[in-house]
């Protein structure tokens, strides 16, 4: 039954590239992710009394490939349908449809998988075919650097794969499987020191398309990519690099029996969420500090994925769920503001509020969800991660959101004022990606005020919220509100150091000196601790 | 049987030289086209790798009918790395014809000046 889940998109793909994508192949599209929700939605439904097996080919347990959907699938598999939903309604008019259509079905379907799978070998072929499309789709308008940045983006993403491969091919040495499963029961009672190697393989590749802190150098190329249309990078923030946190989240749980770099991925997480938004600050191009922000939540949902408590790792699961709905919301938005606006520069576009209501309203909820106002959904799962944290991690959360507020009070100043650059009244922007924006800022509130239901309804484990201890973070997010409003005022916005922040690039071969770099601090982290152990 | 000169542990450390060799080679070079063949080079190692594991001195490949359980190679990493030397081919192509439409452009193969035309242009 899951095969068709990645099966039926990629023929609704090549169908629809024959049949040229007129209205009536975008009518199909729409109609057919609608059905796609539904279907996923019931499969949804049915994994809350257990996981579902589908056995491939038909071969037994140790030679065949499985495709599961348990819990956290399912979560996942639903925000995937969702978004790819709220994606096409938004980019219904999309010129040149018929490539873009077809890649986005493939997208689709491979996502699905990479969610599904639980072979790593077929982890790794729906990988690669996802790349390659995104790579399309990066520079997908060809305009000025994007077939560089497109190059760049495949050329880093295929040499960490083969990090992947080379750890794989330890682990199938090791095992003889190539299952999750079957692989986290042959492991137990293995010398852990053989595990290092394939361990920090393996989590190189992972932690390079998580864009973790010193690999992050591709991320901005593609998110911020002018040529790739909005729904693109709204799917790319939102959705792809979940992809790879899930196979983070899978692989730590096979390999928890004997490793679990949590320290350090707790270090990277939060390094990476501070360098992220210091950089996002530096930033004046509106999908740029988006794109930076990316890693600056990316970073956070590490930090809370490896603090090790039950509360945090809901909060960071909780999160990634967070994160796709603002951040699909603030990237399709963006997308509406740049054409209507005809400017990508944040310090040019005033009134948004004022001119385009419903635009404006949607912003305004994603950015009070990103900063996590209480009622808004990135409060709840902010909440979560700081319930059983120590003092000093405590401390640290609340830093990082304080960094968040001070990069959107930059960012929310587009809602207000008056500017030369407004556009003619005429220029209007579509209803239907009003109501996809909309829609997902609507999501934000949604689940914020729904907040427990809506962890119990996607994860299927009962959580509580304290009155108090949440009116307590309500406080100190006003507090850590008029504060970064202040330093934005007088602090950030004349820097100089900043300034020259914003022309910070990598080239190509400073990346893999990173990937390098990272590779050894993690098999020297790894390797130590087994040699202390 | 692990009595030959080529050995498991053997083909493991050549295939491992071999892979950070082609990973210096990525970081030394300027020009994308020998980047590309850098690639190569990792994945052959890589291929390497997967074709040595459960190998042993006096074992035969996987082909034809009348084969001997434990004398036989293991068969699902030779048909693991066909599929990978397939996708490989795929993404190569891919990435020259992005490199053709630049080297078209900027009339330059080189990481530093395509980076610095491109953000020019």
């Amino acid at each position: 039954m899951l095969t068709y889940f990645i099966l039926i998109p990629i023929i609704i793909a090549v169908f629809l590239y024959m049949l040229a994508c007129g209205k009536k192949g975008r009518a199909i599209a729409i109609i057919f992710q609608t059905g796609f929700v539904g279907a996923v939605y019931y499969v949804f439904t049915l994994t809350r009394q257990e996981e579902i097996l589908t056995n491939i080919g038909g071969y037994d347990s140790i030679l065949g490939i499985y495709l599961r959907e348990d819990t956290m699938a399912a979560a996942f598999v639903l925000l995937t349908a969702i978004f790819f939903l709220i994606a096409s309604i938004y980019s219904f008019r999309e010129k040149d449809g018929r490539l873009f259509w077809f890649l986005i079905f493939i997208w689709q379907g491979a996502s699905v998988g990479i969610f599904l799978t639980r072979d790593l070998f077929n982890a790794f072929v729906l990988i690669e075919v996802v790349t390659v499309v995104v790579a399309i789709l990066i520079m997908f308008n060809r305009k000025n650097r994007s077939i560089y940045d497109g190059m760049f983006y495949l050329m880093l993403n295929v040499l960490v794969i083969k990090f992947y491969l080379l750890g794989l091919g330890y682990l199938y040495r090791m095992t003889g499987t190539m299952d999750i499963v079957i692989a986290t029961e042959a492991l137990v009672g293995m010398e852990r020191s053989e595990l290092v190697l394939p361990y920090a393989l393996m989590m190189t590749a992972i932690a390079l398309k998580c864009a973790l802190l010193p690999m992050f150098s591709w991320l901005p190329k593609a998110h911020g990519s002018p040529a790739a249309p909005s729904a693109v990078s709204a799917i790319l923030s939102g959705l792809h690099i979940k992809c790879t946190i899930y196979l983070f989240l899978r692989m730590q749980e096979m390999f928890s029996t004997l490793i679990s770099a949590y320290e350090f991925f707790l270090v990277i997480g939060v390094l990476t969420g501070i360098v992220g938004f210091v950089l996002a600050m530096a930033q004046s191009d509106i999908k740029l500090i988006l794109a930076y922000h990316t890693i600056s939540q990316v970073g956070l949902i590490f930090a809370g994925l490896s603090m090790g408590s039950y509360y945090s790792h809901i909060g960071g699961m909780y999160h990634i769920v967070n994160h796709a709905l603002f951040k699909g919301a603030l990237f399709l938005s963006a997308g509406s503001i740049i054409k209507a606006y005809g400017t990508r520069d944040v310090y040019q576009i005033r009134g948004l509020l004022r001119r385009y209501p419903g635009l404006g309203i949607a912003t305004l909820m994603a950015i009070l969800g990103i900063t996590g106002a209480p009622l808004f959904n990135g409060s709840i799962s902010k909440y979560f991660m700081a319930t059983d944290a120590s003092a000093q991690m405590n401390v640290i959360l609340i830093f990082m959101s304080l960094g968040t507020i001070i990069s959107f009070v930059k960012y929310g100043s587009m809602l207000f004022g008056k500017s030369d650059a407004e556009p003619e009244a005429g220029v209007k922007v579509p209803a239907e990606q009003q109501i996809a924006v909309f829609a997902l800022g609507f999501m934000c509130f949604f689940t914020g005020v729904f907040g427990v239901q809506s962890v119990q309804f996607l994860f299927n484990t009962s959580v509580t919220i304290d009155r108090l201890g949440y009116l307590e973070k309500a406080g100190i997010f006003f507090a850590s509100a008029i504060a970064g409003f202040f330093i934005y005022k007088y602090y950030i916005k004349t820097s100089k150091l900043l300034k020259r922040l914003r022309s910070f690039e990598m080239g190509f071969r400073s990346a893999c000196v990173c990937i390098g770099v990272f590779f050894a601090a993690l098999l020297l982290t790894v390797g130590l601790v087994q040699y202390y152990y | 049987m692990n009595t030959g000169i080529l050995n498991t542990d053997l083909i493991e450390l050549i295939c491992i030289l071999v892979f950070f060799l082609g990973f210096y080679g990525l970081i030394a070079t300027t020009n994308v086209i020998k980047s590309i063949v850098f690639l190569w080079v990792m994945e052959m190692a890589v291929i390497m790798f997967f074709l040595s594991i459960g190998y042993n001195i006096g074992i035969v490949a996987p082909i034809g009918t009348d084969l001997v359980p434990g004398q036989v190679a293991d068969p699902l990493p030779q048909a693991l790395m066909i599929t990978t030397i397939v996708i490989g081919l795929a993404v190569t192509a891919v990435n020259i014809t992005m490199l053709i439409t630049l080297v078209r452009k900027h009339k330059s193969a080189n990481w530093d000046i395509l980076r610095k035309k491109s953000s020019e242009s």
